[in-house]
């Protein structure tokens, strides 16, 4: 039993065409489905259900939901008997809801995010199937994502009000959908303020991430990618085609994660990074960041924030 | 104006502080600013979703590039000149004012 990864984004984009473009050349997905809505599903070449990340024509951007995929059907029926004993209201959506998708549970998080839990999707098979494939497929576009691999959500934070919805998002990770606090940045007198967390179901060092910030919203999605060197190419395929980088190549401190930072056609940010980070295990002891050192994890080498980075979201 | 294949330039002053860049006839307003390294407008997404870079056009004319995010600038405010500077390409020489800036950050940073 038990929350598995994440699944898909669904997006909202002010240029459709735009969009698909660059979530194609650029990322190297590939579209799967176009529903009658005019929304665009697409997928990684080395995922296997049919859609991670869904692109919905809008005037505005940002994000309307993320979903993650649970190990079984009946997980849906105990995660909204917890979810509801935690006291926040649930839906469960009917099979169908969403294209080759089965029923599933919807519900909002503290920090006013929607969340949805699926345990079924159409299973179509990655670009290199399952019998003596090769490591990688011939057609890859761009920088040839693997797969999303999490999100950032920034979360309402103001500690004059006494509002934090890091730590209430945190809490209801652990607690209700069973996920391991592997990093966390304290701030404010004697480090009280739980004022980021990074959290894993996985083995990776995290699958969703929740940062303090002025008001809620979507800081990135995130597409896992090889190496260091494929984090490059992934600069020069940005380069290419004209995307805005926010944060050129460089590491983290916080999860070790090597990285680039770009935003897509309606200034939804997107990050593509390498490297394991580390083994996430649940013993595994919770790290910890400080106020002054804040620059370091979150850009390694510089030790400096950037100002685009840490305020502009969408 | 663009007849002997030499794209026209224009000057876009930025209101208040004076600053003051080329931009070419097709190019978006903060693409250009960017590329010179020059400041004034506060660059975020460059792609019409943030808003930061919100202004009002005071003098002259610009054309719409892409589309810009209605949560950031509605209609009643696009009718009295405002846009994002992302998304605003020159027709002319330009003055506009900064109504954008740039959010307080992480944890309030």
């Amino acid at each position: 039993m038990g929350v598995m990864r994440i699944g898909h984004a669904s997006l909202r984009v002010m240029d459709i065409d735009a969009a698909v473009r660059h979530y194609e050349r650029v990322l190297g997905m590939k579209t799967t489905h176009k529903d009658a809505a005019g929304n665009v599903y697409l997928k990684c070449w080395d995922e296997w259900d049919k859609y991670s990340l869904i692109l919905t024509p809008s005037d505005r951007a940002g994000m309307n939901h993320v979903a993650f995929k649970v190990e079984h059907e009946s997980d849906l029926d105990q995660f909204k008997e917890r979810i509801e004993a935690y006291g926040i209201k649930t839906t469960m959506l009917p099979e169908g809801s969403m294209p080759s998708t089965g029923r599933m549970l919807q519900f909002t998080l503290p920090s006013s995010h929607e969340m949805r839990l699926y345990a079924q999707k159409q299973y179509v098979g990655t670009d290199v199937g399952t019998t003596n494939p090769d490591p990688w497929p011939d057609d890859i576009k761009g920088a040839g994502v693997h797969w999303l691999d999490h999100c950032l959500l920034m979360c309402e934070l103001n500690p004059e009000t006494g509002v934090n919805k890091v730590a209430e998002n945190t809490k209801f990770f652990m607690e209700a959908l069973e996920f391991k606090l592997a990093e966390q940045v304290v701030v404010g007198p004697g480090g009280a303020i739980q004022a980021a967390t990074w959290l894993a179901r996985t083995s990776t060092p995290h699958d969703i991430a929740f940062v303090g910030g002025p008001r809620a919203g979507l800081h990135h999605i995130s597409f896992f990618l090889d190496s260091w060197h494929d984090v490059l190419k992934a600069g020069d395929v940005m380069a290419k085609n004209k995307v805005k980088i926010d944060v050129a190549p460089t590491r983290h401190g916080i999860t070790r994660g090597e990285t680039i930072y770009f935003f897509d056609p309606s200034g939804n940010r997107n990050e593509t990074f390498s490297g394991l980070g580390y083994l996430m295990q649940p013993d595994r002891p919770v790290t910890t960041w400080t106020e002054e050192n804040l620059g370091r994890g979150i850009f390694y080498h510089s030790g400096e924030l950037v100002e685009s980075f840490t305020s502009v979201y969408s | 104006m663009h007849g002997n294949g030499t794209a026209s330039r224009y000057a876009i002053t930025v209101a208040r502080t004076g600053e003051r860049f080329e931009c070419g006839p097709d190019e978006p307003i903060l693409k250009a600013m960017a590329r010179l390294g020059r400041k004034g407008i506060p660059a975020g997404c460059l792609n019409g979703g943030c808003g930061v870079c919100k202004v009002r056009i005071v003098a002259g004319r610009c054309r719409a590039t892409g589309p810009v995010s209605r949560e950031h600038v509605s209609h009643a405010e696009a009718e009295r000149g405002c846009t994002l500077a992302c998304r605003a390409a020159p027709d002319s020489d330009i003055e506009l004012e900064v109504l954008g800036r740039m959010q307080k950050g992480f944890f309030g940073t």
